[in-house]
């Protein structure tokens, strides 16, 4: 499967009469973006605003975060399930508005989602602050329920996505074509002779309300373990349904970009032999969590993999299912690297994650989440300000008089990225 | 036919929507999780993970979970994946004492959404086996 992504880099974006890209400005007619993104009778209010690299602006609280993309040549359209049709994706042209993102922001609950800073400290730990992003704010229906709240906001953020890339598509020119080509499993299995060959395990968080994953439209807690093109995943064939623990869930935008599965492809034929993707959840019942993992190792093993990347989702109750993968493909005899994050204190003291076994002898991890953080106050906020003092990583007291917030990095959308696709890393003394 | 299982929870929103009859604990979560090991030392073993849900001991003052009884007639013999399991869950919650949220302690509109969330973790366990009766 191929698929080329022409990407045309975004450096501003303004509201204007026409939505276009001119010079790397991408201008948007708010009217229009409303009006395409409305008629969900579930949302009672629906505005947009805009946030700039380096503005003193907040957004909080963050459902998700969403790339523009719209299909150039192929069949179906990006995000299948939801904004295409259910046939597959990831061959053919697709184009992405590298450096602009579509930011979902409302009150699903009264705790929980994200804080984005544009500038001040906090921006170091959000790659999304970094992003000239179009910030939709919606609150809901009266007496909506809450699974109909969080599914709204979110079609709201992939059809807002789809309309940006889409009202361009005819005007620009990509800057970069990127080209990505995944061969039959016959190929797969008889290239690179010598190399060592790899698979990427890919967790998916599923537990349920607020904490969902889509694949194709499905909700990723009925499935087995199964196999996936990378290239589907850059079309949005994954989407977060997953608004918990900001620092460390899979937004869209990160699913679109999965780190992991480009530093795949780059080393792929010069240092091992990148031979597939399978995609895996993380349920609630032991039953389940058996069943994925002899499930999702079993078909590592039929792909004959020496070494295989585990990417967690989440903390907790993932953590067993990041433990059974390990420790169930170390006895078949396949490597392990694990990524994940720590929940070690806020000294870093503590046992990071609530589950482990010896085999977790190769582990990368994306940062310590309990790490403190004051974000000075801001001249603009986009959203609901109050509540700072439930959300995740905050606590009672954390909203001072001045608009200034103490809170652990679990606060911050995206900081603690369990794809690796976050602001943290490290270097050798 | 596997006997009954058995539902620990500490959320009464949750409690309401299980069709029979629930171990409803009064007190915190790990109260909880101090009675589902109590239970499991008398043979019974864990059926969800009792860490569900990405919310830290102090932000869900709510935990939930479902136990298979013991079987009848046979030797007592406690599980150690599920005395485990429940050790681990009760060491992140030492990790953090002192900071936990506790029922009646955090406003409510914010209680009601953990104690909604809480069940809508559980729904899909209790569905299949036949305990629960109402929509969260």
């Amino acid at each position: 499967m191929k698929l080329e992504l022409h990407k045309v880099k975004v450096t501003g974006v303004q509201w204007g009469p026409v939505t276009e890209l001119r010079n790397g400005v991408l201008t948007v007619n708010k009217a229009e973006l409303l009006a395409k993104v409305s008629g969900d009778e579930r949302l009672a209010s629906l505005d947009a605003d805009l946030a700039l690299p380096g503005e003193k602006t907040r957004i909080v609280p963050v459902k998700d975060v969403v790339e523009p993309r719209c299909k150039l040549e192929g069949k179906n359209e990006v995000f299948p399930g939801f904004i295409g049709d259910v046939e597959s994706v990831g061959m053919g042209k697709t184009l992405v508005l590298d450096g602009a993102a579509v930011v979902t922001c409302g009150k699903i609950v009264g705790f929980q989602e994200g804080i984005v800073d544009m500038s001040g400290p906090g921006a170091q730990y959000t790659p999304f602050s970094q992003t000239n992003n179009v910030v939709l704010i919606f609150t809901p229906a009266e007496g909506l329920e809450r699974h109909d709240y969080e599914e709204a906001g979110r079609l709201a953020g992939f059809k807002a996505a789809h309309y940006l890339a889409s009202a361009v598509k005819n005007s620009v020119k990509a800057d970069v074509v990127e080209t990505f080509d995944f061969p039959t499993l016959a190929q797969a299995m008889t290239a690179h002779p010598g190399l060592p060959k790899v698979a990427y395990l890919y967790m998916l968080q599923t537990q349920g309300l607020l904490h969902d994953t889509y694949v194709y439209g499905v909700d990723a807690k009925r499935i087995i373990p199964t196999l996936i093109c990378p290239t589907e995943v850059m079309d949005g064939a994954i989407v977060s349904g997953n608004c918990v623990s900001a620092c460390d869930k899979n937004s869209t935008y990160s699913h679109l970009n999965n780190p992991v599965i480009r530093a795949l492809y780059e080393r792929h034929g010069k240092d091992y032999n990148f031979v597939g993707c399978i995609i895996t959840n993380e349920n609630v019942t032991l039953a389940d969590k058996k069943r994925s993992s002899s499930y999702a190792t079993k078909l590592a093993k039929m792909l004959g993999v020496d070494g295989m990347v585990i990417t967690e989702e989440g903390f907790g109750n993932p953590d067993t299912d990041l433990i059974m993968n390990c420790r169930k493909a170390e006895t078949l005899g396949i490597k392990t690297v694990l990524v994940t994050d720590e929940y070690a204190g806020r000294d870093g003291a503590s046992q990071s994650l609530a589950d482990a076994c010896k085999e977790a002898d190769a582990l990368v991890t994306g940062g310590n989440a309990n790490e403190m953080i004051l974000l000075p106050p801001m001249d603009k906020v986009i959203g609901f300000p109050d509540f700072a003092n439930v959300i995740a990583g905050g606590f009672q007291g954390s909203l001072h008089e001045d608009g200034a917030i103490l809170v652990e990095l679990q606060a911050i959308t995206g900081a603690t990225s369990e794809l690796g696709y976050s602001k943290i890393s490290a270097y050798t003394m | 036919m596997a006997e009954r299982p058995e539902v620990f929870t500490n959320n009464a929103y949750l409690a309401r929507r299980v069709a029979g009859e629930c171990r409803f604990v009064e007190g915190s979560a790990f109260d909880v999780l101090v009675a589902l090991r109590d239970r499991i030392h008398s043979g019974a073993r864990l059926l969800t993970h009792p860490l569900c849900g990405n919310l830290r001991p102090y932000q869900q003052p709510f935990r939930s979970a479902l136990l298979a009884p013991p079987s009848e007639g046979e030797p007592l013999s406690v599980c150690p994946s599920s005395l485990a399991l429940v050790e681990e869950a009760l060491a992140v919650y030492r990790s953090c004492q002192g900071r936990w949220a506790l029922p009646g302690k955090i406003p409510a509109a914010v209680e009601e959404d953990y104690a909604c969330v809480d069940a809508a973790l559980m729904q899909d366990s209790l569905e299949r086996h036949g305990l629960w009766r109402g929509a969260c």
